[in-house]
């Protein structure tokens, strides 16, 4: 078996090779860092080759998370070769990278890719002779016409077969002097490993490099006054050193068989961005933009599908057929009970809330995949940055809003730990589509449909990060400033059809797939619990187990004015899918089917619930900790029990706190009298205030944005 | 003097990347290094973006104001 890792900088089209060439369709999307996570597929045509798409990177310096799985899986898993896409019409910055592959001493091909948008730039390359100086073979190609590709392939096998090895570049004498005395220094320590790149690493003073050869202090010392010596010499750190040498090396290279069109004119891009990112016309064109999202998923097109699926659908058809038939058979009453009452109910609201979430993915897929995404989270920096948040940490809440776990996962590109831990706690923050279905109940069953609930769902969202920005990045966890902003902002491209579609279909399918296991078994088991006694005989919901366990926890939620044991049901159904709420509510009052707004009850939660107990009912199950699939990506990004269970405790802490403060100051203003109650929610208000205007913390913070690098992925 | 006093449409090139940490690196991979031309595309007060090496770059203004010209 062989194993062909393809590498390259973010966006150069490694992904829509990876899919050309194996015939899968992985999402491919216009801005920086889509893949997160290295992808393994087979080749079209011959299974025995295994084909392993990694993040896009800039360099194999551990930096971001992603970097860190490329470079380990490089040097340490060992494929057995590597095709390097380059960026044909980016081919300086793209070869940067390459100069850094040439160094993994493994045999690798070059894919000269987008050479079709460098043509259209009339960016002319000498494919012939870049190979012949970078040692490698280089062909031409086209991913997303899916030209040259096999061609690529069929030569990196071959010059795998033939073992010949990419030669790394050369650099100035002088630093090739000190290259050589660091390893004749430590080519015992290295061993059959890779000197040379060792010796670089050494020379940069990587952390990691120097855990693996774990070299005596006194070869460390040597080393170092080496590297001091040189860098006195050369005024500069060696860092820098390599990296100018590197790209004189790719300079060399670029001005022997490059030849660009001296004339360009503003591109189409830098047209738009001068709109879009303006300073006037950005944030109305943004907000624009944004309504137009949600006007389209939420109010008009996708709320037609979704109704039409929920009245027409679930809503007649399937209750009617299914009835029949199971009378036709003679069903037993329990079963026939558990199917209507329970999964037909259950995972009906669920299913009919899929189309509203399909054009939410259709649209927030169009904003990815056309270039504007990476825009927003330049726009969206200035004033992020005043929350202890960086512009990036809006893209995953964004996507977000449609399902939090891609949201979270999105959240990889973001450089510094303390950042991106505060996005992964936050992201779920903002309404998730599964959570639309919670507050069109409250809003319809308690304030006669008022849009100004579902705007101040996204309101409380929003406020709930930024709360959480000020008062964690204030605490010792999370001190320092957020990581300055630096990213590159992909050309703009009007979006295929397909592209667009198998990218929504990703997620929709995510979400039908739950709707088919995880709610479907959580339906059952709340039909059981709610339909059974203690002693297993089928009974009154009120007199059911559930009940039991309803009113054993419906205390605790007292103080929040929702103390009433159904309720404290569904937000614990709610941990394992959101969607679960409305549809647990639909079988505790004895519903057969339930639209996905809970129409059918809502004179019971009118006679059950205050506007106030509702409204508190609704933002506790907004913030609190997300569904069980969300808290497993937490758990991925986190890589730590220890943060995850942090960031649970603090989204129901925060959740709790804020569902309080509303019921009891609600309680208070509306003529309910100053009781215990309303005496903690002022100690909670107090305690949220000094947390938001106490003085930061300080401490120690030089000595973590000294630390310059932080190697703890993977 | 700065990239931030840069005006749209004007190119210069980097003379100095200041400051000592991982984020010089990092624009340094990133292109910005002593030499490189770069054109500013177009600025939202001190946040920029700027064109090098053929690609288009956003900074914000802690990272534009260390990039000397």
């Amino acid at each position: 078996m062989t194993t062909i890792a393809l590498a390259g900088n973010p966006n150069s089209g490694k992904t829509t090779m990876f899919n050309d060439i194996t015939g899968s369709s992985q999402y491919v999307g216009n801005w920086p860092g889509v893949t997160v996570e290295k992808k393994e597929g087979r080749l079209k045509g011959n299974k025995d080759i295994v084909i392993q798409d990694l993040p896009g990177i800039y360099s194999l310096s551990p930096y971001s998370p992603e970097e860190a799985v490329a470079r380990n899986y490089l040097f340490n898993e060992r494929p057995d070769l590597v095709i390097d896409i380059v960026d044909a019409s980016n081919i300086e910055r793209n070869l940067y990278l390459t100069s850094q592959l040439l160094e993994a001493d493994l045999p690798m091909a070059v894919a000269l890719n987008m050479i079709d948008a460098a043509k259209k730039r009339n960016i002319k390359i000498d494919a012939n002779r870049l190979g012949e100086l970078l040692g490698c073979p280089v062909i031409e190609t086209s991913a997303i016409k899916s030209q040259g590709t096999r061609e690529a392939v069929a030569r990196a096998i071959e010059l795998a077969s033939s073992g010949d090895r990419a030669k790394p570049p050369v650099f100035s004498d002088g630093l090739e002097r000190v290259l050589r005395e660091i390893s004749d220094l430590i080519r015992d320590a290295v061993g059959d490993g890779n000197l040379r790149w060792y010796a670089i690493q050494v020379f940069e003073r990587d952390a990691e490099a120097a855990k693996t050869l774990k070299l005596s202090a006194d070869i460390a010392g040597e080393i170092e006054k080496r590297i001091a010596a040189f860098e006195a010499e050369a005024d500069d750190d060696s860092e820098s050193i390599v990296t100018n040498e590197r790209y004189l090396f790719v300079e060399k290279l670029v001005s022997e068989t490059v030849v660009f069109d001296t004339n360009e004119k503003l591109t189409p891009s830098d047209k738009i961005d001068r709109i879009v990112t303006n300073r006037i016309l950005a944030l109305p064109i943004f907000l624009a933009v944004m309504f137009l999202v949600y006007f389209l998923s939420i109010s008009t097109v996708g709320t037609l599908l979704t109704d039409w699926v929920n009245d027409v659908l679930f809503g007649e058809w399937v209750p009617g057929v299914v009835k029949s038939a199971l009378v036709a058979i003679g069903c037993a009453d329990w079963l026939q009970r558990l199917i209507l009452d329970g999964i037909v109910a259950g995972v009906g609201a669920v299913l009919g809330f899929v189309p509203q979430m399909m054009v939410l993915f259709l649209c927030l897929a169009f904003l990815e995949d056309c270039g504007y995404m990476a825009r927003i989270a330049f726009i969206m920096d200035r004033i992020f940055r005043r929350f202890g948040l960086s512009g990036k940490s809006f893209i995953p809440i964004l996507i977000g809003t449609g399902c939090g776990v891609p949201g979270i996962m999105a959240s990889r590109t973001i450089e510094s730990d303390a950042d991106r831990r505060m996005t992964v706690i936050t992201t779920t923050f903002i309404p998730c589509g599964a959570k639309l279905p919670i507050i069109a109940l409250i809003s319809g069953a308690l304030f006669s449909n008022s849009a100004l609930i579902g705007y101040s769902a996204y309101v409380a969202g929003i406020a709930a990060i930024i709360v959480s920005g000020i008062v964690l990045k204030k605490t010792k966890l999370f001190a320092g400033e957020a990581s300055p902003f630096v990213m590159e902002l992909p050309a703009y491209h009007l979006p295929t059809v397909k592209g667009v579609l198998v990218h929504m279909w990703d997620r929709a399918k995510a979400f039908i797939k739950k709707a088919g296991t995880i709610i479907l078994l959580a339906t059952i088991g709340v039909w059981f619990l709610s339909s059974f006694d203690w002693h297993l005989r089928m009974t009154a919901t009120e007199d059911s187990i559930l009940a039991d366990i309803g009113r054993a926890i419906a205390p605790v939620f007292s103080p929040l004015g929702w103390g009433e044991w159904k309720a404290a049901v569904a937000a614990i159904t709610g941990l394992i899918a959101k969607e679960n709420v409305v549809g647990t509510f639909g079988i505790l009052y004895g519903y057969e089917e339930v639209a996905e707004t809970g129409v059918e009850y809502w004179g019971q939660l009118q006679a059950a619930f205050t506007k106030l107990a509702g409204y508190s009912l609704l933002i506790f199950n907004l913030l609190c900790a997300p569904c069980f699939a969300a808290i497993g990506a937490v758990r991925r990004e986190m890589m730590s029990a220890k943060w995850t269970w942090f960031a649970i405790g603090y989204q129901t802490a925060l959740a709790y706190a804020a569902s309080l403060m509303i019921y009891q100051f609600g309680s208070l203003f509306s003529g309910g009298g100053f009781t215990a109650g309303t005496a903690v929610a002022c100690v909670l208000l107090a305690l949220l205030l000094f947390l938001l205007f106490k003085r930061p913390y300080r401490a120690k913070i030089e000595a973590r944005a000294g630390d310059p690098r932080r190697i703890d992925a993977v | 003097m700065p990239l931030t006093l840069m005006r749209v449409g004007d190119t210069a090139c980097v003379t100095r990347v200041t400051g000592k940490d991982h984020v010089r690196s990092r624009l340094a991979e990133l292109g910005f290094t002593p030499g490189s031309e770069m054109k500013m595309v177009a600025k939202r007060g001190d946040d920029v973006i700027v064109s090098i090496k053929e690609s288009r770059i956003a900074l914000n203004r802690d990272m534009a104001s260390r990039i000397m010209i």
